[in-house]
């Protein structure tokens, strides 16, 4: 074992807990939700690239994996030539780097096609009982329960049926369709499978955990801030209270509840941001800036 | 495109075939659909076929064409779909994105009390609106 595990095992440990223990907690993320996302996918992406390398550090030799540190830091592929005079251990530690990145890559992929299945079965059934709605722009299904939703990627339409439709005013009903377009257009089920995927794979991880419900709940913040742009606070709180209302609840699956009363309070409260923006850049330095000492003091000491 | 018309006429034909509750033959199809636009018979009687392989239309012969009958009816189709939508299904993992999740009476309490907090003088959500 040599001490250039200690970089990838550095920003294991500070994407893996530290980040999503301070993104969990921070105010700006549910304000600037698009900025929360981002700093939510690059440590996402930041902890699996770390811990694929990990393995590789424990197979390589010193030498090697000291120059692969410098690598990764410096954003510089390897030449060809490099590539093709590799050790029989150097292939096998990149062997095991892809071992570990194809975790997450296939559980991805397996959400991803589950899910685009599990919508074109819908998407088949809509088709044949569903009435598209040219005013509206959604396809409406004849039912007195209220609900909107809609169906990202391929098959992409927004649903509502008509009980909703009775329930809601006007405005209302534009701002439920307009949260809905914003969630197609954003392409957030990609962003939902790839935190579901990241949670089936990494369970226990925190960033995992953590991330497995929260970035669900920051895609919908976001899609009402971009709903709202184009109609009132008090518009889209209603939408959100009277689809809630007007439905039977269910104890079982209580857990989908209280992220609905942060919403109402968030859209209706929107709390003064600072510089939001400015905070957010600042929490993503600071990570930067802690692994820094750490990468100095192996490499360049080293 | 031909994709999307094949798609529209499957629509079509359950739709007539709800509407009458009772065997239909494509003739029957064929003629109803004619009175708005032109299809051809055999058009219908392929999609019907195909409607028929995908499980939605049962058939009997008669004499020398085929009777068609829905195998369930819309409102068991729309309660399927209905049931995915207001997320009832065992299987939480999203293939919809819902604007509202299901919730616990107490957590629409509290969406009700956000609501009533944040404009005073006014009652809340639905009871503004005398339901």
């Amino acid at each position: 074992m040599n001490h250039h595990v200690l970089p990838p095992l550095a920003l294991a440990l500070i994407t893996g807990l530290a980040v999503p223990w301070l993104l969990v907690r921070a105010r700006w993320a549910q304000q600037v939700p698009r900025l929360g996302l981002a700093v939510w996918m690059l440590c996402g992406a930041a902890f699996a690239l770390s811990i694929a390398v990990l393995p590789a550090q424990l197979l390589l030799p010193e030498e090697t994996s000291h120059r692969l540190v410098d690598l990764l830091l410096t954003l510089h592929a390897p030449s060809p030539g490099r590539l093709a005079a590799g050790t029989g251990r150097e292939y096998l530690a990149a062997a095991a780097a892809f071992a570990v990145l194809a975790l997450p890559g296939a559980g991805f992929v397996r959400e991803v096609v589950r899910a685009r299945r599990a919508r074109s079965r819908h998407a088949g059934l809509l088709r044949l009982v569903g009435r598209y709605d040219a005013r509206l722009g959604a396809t409406v299904l004849e039912d007195a329960r209220p609900a909107v939703y809609c169906l990202p990627g391929r098959s992409r339409r927004v649903v509502v049926s008509s009980g909703a439709v009775a329930v809601l005013t006007e405005q209302e009903l534009a701002a439920a369709l307009a949260h809905e377009r914003a969630h197609i257009g954003g392409r957030h089920h990609l962003l939902v499978a790839a935190a579901g995927a990241f949670s089936a794979v990494f369970g226990r991880v925190p960033l995992a955990r953590i991330g497995g419900r929260t970035v669900p709940l920051l895609l919908e913040m976001a899609a009402d801030d971009r709903a709202l742009r184009g109609c009132s606070r008090d518009a889209l709180a209603t939408a959100l209270y009277a689809l809630a209302a007007g439905r039977a609840p269910r104890r079982a699956f209580a857990a989908g509840g209280p992220s609905a009363a942060v919403r109402m309070r968030r859209i209706l409260a929107p709390q003064r941001a600072g510089h939001p923006v400015l905070r957010g850049l600042f929490a993503v330095a600071t990570a930067v800036a802690a692994i820094a000492p750490a990468v100095v003091a192996c490499c360049w000491t080293g | 495109m031909r994709v999307r018309r094949l798609g529209e006429l499957e629509a079509e034909i359950m739709d007539r075939v709800w509407l009458w509750e009772r065997p239909v033959s494509v003739r029957e199809v064929v003629d109803d659909i004619n009175r708005r636009r032109k299809v051809a018979y055999t058009t219908v009687m392929t999609v019907a076929d195909i409607l028929y392989r995908k499980g939605w239309l049962s058939r009997e012969k008669s004499g020398r064409a085929w009777m068609y009958e829905a195998v369930r009816s819309r409102e068991e189709y729309t309660a399927a779909l209905m049931q995915d939508a207001l997320g009832d299904s065992q299987d939480r993992r999203a293939a919809l994105l819902r604007f509202v999740e299901v919730m616990s009476h107490e957590d629409v309490e509290a969406l009700d009390e956000a609501l009533r907090a944040a404009r005073p003088g006014r009652p809340a959500g639905e009871a503004g609106r005398g339901r």
